[in-house]
Order: structure tokens, then C-alpha cells, then sequence
């Protein structure tokens, strides 16, 4: 009895031992709360948008900071001003923002320059290296199109796919059992029958005001399906006159006879109006858009879809942020600002992100049932990007913001008539080519994978 | 007995010591971005590509063959001509309306209303226009369609657009002249115009021989301070238009701001601006001289 009883003290001893072992190895698994010990107290400030995803993020910041004890301020920029407001911050060294905000056409601007730390460096920190980052739960082609040089820059961030938004009810009313599933459908079929201007209605409206939604929305996306590309980097020659570009934009213009009047100046918010209010039966749109049609007059019958194929393909519109750290700022400072963006990208927020408006790239709530039954424009946004984006769709070059003034300049001339769609090819081409050659652009051309 | 005392340092000095901290601001203000914005101009300087090197007078070179910039100078040169002679000409009819009003209340009313244009955001004004005159949800084309009217593409069009963007100047920049002329004519001294009603009851004697004399220097200043803002506007042109369609309403300000903060090109922007500041001082000049000729043996 004694024997036993000695055995039972031994083993209850050792299981003590053995389990706060185990205990002492969980007992410091990383937390948020712990890594932000020596921030505590610091102020990041975030550069955001007047735009869903970071009104969403904004109204979930107060639990980091709650967290954390790191304070967070947000600036937030009408989007034409951001890469200005940014740019001015380097040049000047004024510190003024540590959570940069990169277009998914502006990394290469900010790391030719050196402004922003790779992600890498905060990684291999075990200290702020949330274990749990989980950087393979992003979709491929966002990681991609935010790596530069083979370095990941940043974490993506209010992410958009192209989508075919549609009017079930309009569609149905004139014998259409769903949306057109190419280019040509929607072009032969459903514009005509849809066009009926004395009851003011439409088949299908394009945002193509100028500035970057003439250049994102209106003429790239006529280009990459039909074929076309902006150019052939190696042998460093604009190629939008080849036979493929001009039949995309030929396209457009056959499409823009079946638009309403005065579709040249309208912008996303009027094209959004314009099916909000049941006058136009499809429009192609950023995801981001779909909370605002869902809430509009046609609610009921808003459908989803995955933009059209062209004879080529499908290449959908791919559009994006990610957050990135200031390489100018302190090292602590940097430390808390990468904490911030771990915190607002990572797996756990995307969902109450998601339900408060935003659009992430995570798989995990992107694909996540109870979601994608809240939220039809899920499904065909993971489709999208993962059968139908490239990461290049705009190209990745430092001098972008002035190509694509260039492109919308000339592209809203083509679209209004004003040149003949070869001739207005090839005028575009040969300024971007002469643009590309004398800025030294041709060097900087980022090719991601895809 | 020494005849006339030199003042002393201290008492010569003492409007200087008065008049120094707003001299240094208006320096610091006013001098110092010209003098950066000269410096920058004989840079070749690309934000994020390297420092500042010196180039001489490529940028100008650059500026002076450039087809854009050459063409925003002539979008904005027609948009000047047109809008400071309607503006001129509607101003002082507003002027001379509110002169003859007999009214007070009425024409402080009319005073007041007049500053809203003038006081109302360029950018706001932008977007209202924008809203408004949107083909297929402004309530412009909703009212004229019923009125019957067909549906007009406002903004749709080269030529449309850069009218709207005129008709818009022209609405928000009357009221200054009329104001500036109206306080001209406050200055007409009652009894001479008295006399002149005595003498004749033709308007047009009375506004020739009286008022336009009167309204002389605020013709000038309406006419130079006009020159300089519509050759500034920017913010209403960029939030109706953003310079399109194509570059149909890209003028000289909106020409910099795309070489300044989408190409970057600081150098280029710099020089751009000098030739734009060299363009209007001398237009603001040609004003001056027209209204107020040189006369021989002035001064003399």
C-alpha cells in the first residue's frame, strides 16, 4: 500500500513537473498585446481613402488600440491625391505618414526609391511576426502583384476584382434567363434588345470619365481580352497599335453606340446611380460596389457575375491597395506601424472587415459558407482573381501616373469620336512609346508573375 | 541755428522696425516659393528618381516645344478671351443696375447675393455643375425634358465641355467685377452727377462723361485681378472635368499639375510656371497700359 501510494506521490509529482513543462512551453505563445509592450503609448498614422474598406477599418481600429495601447490616426485622401500627398512625404522627409498605401500601380515608385521596408524584414522578427500571418492565405495574384524584385513590399489591402453586376428583373423582362457570358453575347444579344432610350434604358453602361477610371475601367479593359497588351517589355516597344488592341477598342466603340448619352464623363459613382436606379441593366464594377447597389432601389434583383471572356480570354479588371511601412520613420515606429498592418490584414479580422463593408483577399473569409451566402459577390470575386486577373493588368512601371494620364487622354479622345480608333492607337502609341523612351521607364517595368 | 537737424538713426530706422515682421512674412510667403519654384526650374529633377542636377535652360527648351503645354497655353488663352469681356460687360450691367436702384434694401440684397458665387468653394461649385448637368441624372436635363425639350449631352462633348467650363468661370466670377465697379461708382460725387441730370437726361451721356471715368480704376483692377484668376482656375475645371474629354479643358494650370504630380517632373513644372507667371504679368501689364496710355510730358 505504501509502495502504491509512493508510486502515486512519484507520478503525480512527474505529471506536475511534465504539465507545467508543457504548461512553461505554451505559457509565452505570441500575442498582439505582448509584442506591442514597447510601443505602447506611440502614434501610427495610416494613410486611407474616402472609400468602404477603411471606413470599415476605421470603425475596427479602436480594438487594436484597445490592444495594443498604440494609438492610430487615420488621413484619409480623395484617391487622385494619395500617390501626391505620399510622394511629397519622402521627398520632403516630413514623416508625416508610417502606414503607406500603395496602388496596386505604384509599388515599383515606392521601392525604386527606397521609401518602404519589405515585409521579409518584420518576418524574420520573431518578436512582431504574428505566427499566425499565414502570408499563403492571400490570393496568388495579390501576393504577386505586390512583389517587387522577388520581395513581398506590403499586405494587401481593400482588394477589387472586376465584376458584371446585373438587373435579374430588366434581364428577365426581355427574355434573358441570366447575364451574357462574353463580350460578343453582350454586345449582338442583350445591348440591342436592352436599348430603349425614350424609356430610358440601357443594356449596359461604362464609367469612363478621364482620369484613372478612363484608363482602368474603360480602355484597359478592352484591351487585355481581346489580346492586347501595352507592350512587349523586352523588346521595349509599345505594341497598342497591333491588330489585337484595335480590335478591343473597335469594340468599345461599337458598345458605346448601345450607352447612354454623355457616358464619356461619367465616373463610377454616376454609373453605379444609373443601375441604382433601374436605367441600366449591367454595368462592369469593383467588387467595392457591391454594398452600395445591394442598398439601391433594384436591390431585389441584383445579380453577380464574372465579367465577359473575349476572344482571348478572360481578363477581368484587378484593381487594389496593400499597406506597406515607411523606411524613413524610426525603427520602433516601424515596428508599431507593422504591427498595425499585421492586425488589419490578418485572418482574424477579415471576416468582421468583410461584414462591416470592406473587400479583402483573404481565402479563409472570402470562401467562408456563411459568408457567401451574405454575400453573393464573394464567390465570383475569388473566381475572378484566381481564373481571371494578372497582376500586371495596368503595367507596373515608376513612371505609371503620367502613362496613364497619357492613355486617358488619348482613350476618352477615341471613345468621344474625336479620333478613329487606329488613328488615335496609333498617335497613343507612338507618345507613350516616345514617353517610355525619354523618361528611362523601360528600366523600371516590374513583371510579376502570373 | 544750425539750420535743419538731421534726424537721428533710431528715429530713421523706427517705420522699418514697424513695417519688418510683415515684410518677412510677405517675404517668406510670397518671395520664397517664386524664388524655389526659379531654382527648380534649371533642375532636371524627377521626384523619387535621384536628387536635383542642373540643366540649364533644358527645361524651357522643353516647356517652349512642348505640344502640351503650348496647347493648354492657347485652351487657356481662349478661355480668357471669352470669359473677362462677358464678365466685364455682365458686371457692369449688374453695376449700373444696382447704381440706378433707388431701393437700399433691395440693393443690399442683390450686394449679398452676389457674394455667394464668389464665396462658394471652386471645387464645390465643380461638382455641382457636374451633378447638375449630367446627361442622364441632372436635374438640367429632368426639368428641360419636361419642357419637352430633347436631352441635352452637356458634358459629353469636346466642345460642350469646354462651354460648360466657361458658362461656369463666367457665373463665378461676374459678381466680383460687379461688386468691384459698383464700389467704383459709389465714389461718383453726387453733385456732379446732379449736374449732369440737370443738363441731360441721356444715360449714355451720363455714362460716358461720368461713370465709365469713375469706373475707370476698377475696370483695371476687375480686369487684372480676372486675368490672374482665370489663368490660376484649377480646382473647378479639375472637379467638373479633370481636363477631358481628351484635352479638350486641360489648361495651362491643369497642364502643371499633371507634369507636376502625375510625371513628377519637378524641373519641367518649375519652368512651366515662370513662363505661365512671365505670360500673366505681361497680359496684366497690356491691360493696364490699354486702360491707362502712357501720357507725353506726364509727371513733367
Amino acid at each position: 500500500m505504501r509502495r502504491v501510494l509512493k508510486c502515486a506521490v512519484v507520478g503525480a509529482a512527474v505529471g506536475a513537473i511534465l504539465g507545467f513543462g508543457m504548461k512553461a512551453s505554451n505559457a509565452d505563445p505570441w500575442s498582439l498585446a505582448q509584442a506591442a509592450v514597447p510601443y505602447k503609448g506611440m502614434t501610427v498614422t495610416v494613410v486611407g481613402l474616402d472609400r468602404p474598406s477603411y471606413k470599415a477599418a476605421q470603425e475596427l481600429t479602436p480594438e487594436f488600440e484597445q490592444e495594443t495601447g498604440i494609438h492610430v490616426k487615420w488621413v484619409n485622401f480623395p484617391y487622385e491625391d494619395t500617390l501626391k500627398a505620399e510622394t511629397l512625404n519622402f521627398v520632403s522627409h516630413s514623416n508625416q505618414f508610417d502606414a503607406i498605401l500603395t496602388d496596386v500601380v505604384w509599388p515599383v515608385d515606392f521601392t525604386k526609391a527606397k521609401w518602404v521596408v519589405p515585409v521579409e524584414q518584420f518576418l524574420s522578427d520573431a518578436a512582431i511576426a504574428d505566427p499566425d500571418v499565414d502570408l499563403n492565405d492571400f490570393i496568388p495574384v495579390w501576393r504577386h502583384a505586390f512583389t517587387v524584385g522577388g520581395k513581398l513590399i506590403g499586405l494587401p489591402f481593400d482588394s477589387y476584382a472586376g465584376l458584371l453586376y446585373y438587373n435579374k428583373k430588366i434581364l428577365s423582362e426581355h427574355g434573358f434567363s441570366g447575364p451574357p457570358t462574353t463580350w460578343q453575347q453582350l454586345l449582338t444579344d442583350y445591348a440591342p434588345k436592352l436599348y430603349d432610350p425614350a424609356k430610358n434604358l440601357y443594356g449596359y453602361a461604362l464609367q469612363s470619365a478621364r482620369g484613372e477610371t478612363q484608363t482602368a475601367d474603360s480602355f484597359t479593359r478592352f484591351l487585355w481580352p481581346w489580346g492586347g497588351r501595352y507592350f512587349d517589355a523586352a523588346a521595349k516597344k509599345m505594341t497598342l497599335d497591333s491588330p489585337q488592341a484595335i480590335a478591343g477598342l473597335t469594340f468599345r466603340q461599337d458598345l458605346v453606340k448601345y450607352m447612354p448619352k454623355g457616358i464619356i464623363a461619367d465616373d463610377h459613382s454616376q454609373v453605379v446611380q444609373l443601375m441604382g436606379q433601374g436605367q441600366v441593366a449591367m454595368i462592369t464594377e469593383w467588387s467595392a460596389f457591391y454594398p452600395t447597389l445591394k442598398d439601391s432601389a433594384i436591390g431585389n434583383d441584383l445579380g453577380v457575375a464574372v465579367e465577359p471572356t473575349g476572344p482571348d480570354g478572360r481578363y477581368s479588371a484587378f484593381g487594389g491597395f496593400a499597406y506597406m511601412v515607411s523606411a524613413q520613420i524610426p525603427n520602433p515606429e516601424q515596428k508599431a506601424t507593422w504591427l498595425f498592418i499585421q492586425w488589419l490584414t490578418s485572418k482574424a479580422m477579415a471576416k468582421p472587415l468583410i461584414e462591416d463593408g470592406a473587400v479583402v483577399a483573404r481565402v479563409s473569409a472570402d470562401t467562408d459558407a456563411t459568408l457567401d451566402a451574405k454575400y453573393p459577390y464573394l464567390k465570383p470575386m475569388v473566381e475572378t482573381w484566381e481564373n481571371g486577373s494578372v497582376p500586371d493588368w495596368r503595367p507596373q512601371i515608376a513612371c505609371y501616373p503620367y502613362f496613364s494620364e497619357l492613355i486617358s487622354e488619348y482613350g476618352s479622345d477615341i471613345e468621344t469620336g474625336q479620333y478613329p480608333v487606329a488613328k488615335g492607337a496609333q498617335i497613343l502609341n507612338a507618345k507613350l512609346q516616345q514617353y517610355m523612351n525619354s523618361s528611362g521607364c523601360w528600366n523600371s517595368i516590374n513583371l510579376p508573375q502570373h | 541755428m544750425n539750420g535743419e537737424r538731421k534726424d537721428p538713426l533710431g528715429k530713421r530706422l523706427e517705420p522699418w522696425f514697424f513695417i519688418s515682421p510683415s515684410l518677412l512674412l510677405l517675404l517668406a510667403v510670397g518671395l520664397y516659393p517664386t524664388v524655389f519654384v526659379l531654382y527648380y526650374s534649371f533642375q532636371n529633377w524627377t521626384m523619387g528618381m535621384g536628387p536635383p542636377v542642373f540643366a540649364g535652360l533644358d527645361n524651357y527648351i522643353n516647356a517652349l516645344t512642348s505640344s502640351e503645354f503650348l496647347g493648354s497655353l492657347q485652351t487657356s488663352g481662349l478661355f480668357l478671351l471669352i470669359t473677362l469681356p462677358v464678365e466685364l460687360v455682365l458686371g457692369m450691367a449688374i453695376a449700373l443696375a444696382l447704381d440706378q436702384t433707388r431701393n437700399r434694401t433691395l440693393r443690399r440684397l442683390v450686394q449679398v447675393l452676389l457674394v455667394v458665387p464668389i464665396a462658394t468653394t471652386p471645387s464645390v461649385v465643380g461638382m455641382l455643375v457636374q451633378l447638375m448637368f449630367n446627361t442622364q441624372l441632372g436635374i438640367v436635363n429632368y426639368f428641360g425634358h419636361g419642357f419637352g425639350l430633347s436631352q441635352i449631352d452637356w458634358l459629353g462633348s469636346a466642345s460642350a465641355a469646354f462651354g460648360m467650363i466657361t458658362a461656369t468661370q463666367i457665373w463665378e466670377w461676374t459678381p466680383f467685377v460687379a461688386l468691384v465697379l459698383s464700389a467704383s461708382l459709389a465714389t461718383v460725387p453726387g453733385e456732379i452727377e446732379e449736374v449732369l441730370t440737370l443738363d441731360t437726361e441721356s444715360f449714355w451721356a451720363r455714362f460716358r462723361y461720368i461713370k465709365l471715368p469713375y469706373m475707370r480704376p476698377g475696370i483695371v483692377a476687375s480686369l487684372v485681378f480676372q486675368t490672374i484668376f482665370t489663368i490660376k482656375t484649377f480646382d473647378m475645371i479639375y472637379s467638373i472635368e479633370k481636363g477631358g474629354p481628351g484635352n479638350a479643358t486641360v489648361t495651362v494650370s491643369l497642364n502643371i499639375e499633371r507634369v507636376a504630380f502625375r510625371g513628377f517632373d519637378v524641373g519641367l513644372a518649375s519652368a512651366e510656371s515662370v513662363l505661365t507667371l512671365v505670360v500673366t504679368i505681361l497680359l496684366a501689364q497690356a491691360v493696364v497700359s490699354f486702360l491707362y496710355p502712357a501720357r507725353k510730358g506726364a509727371g513733367a
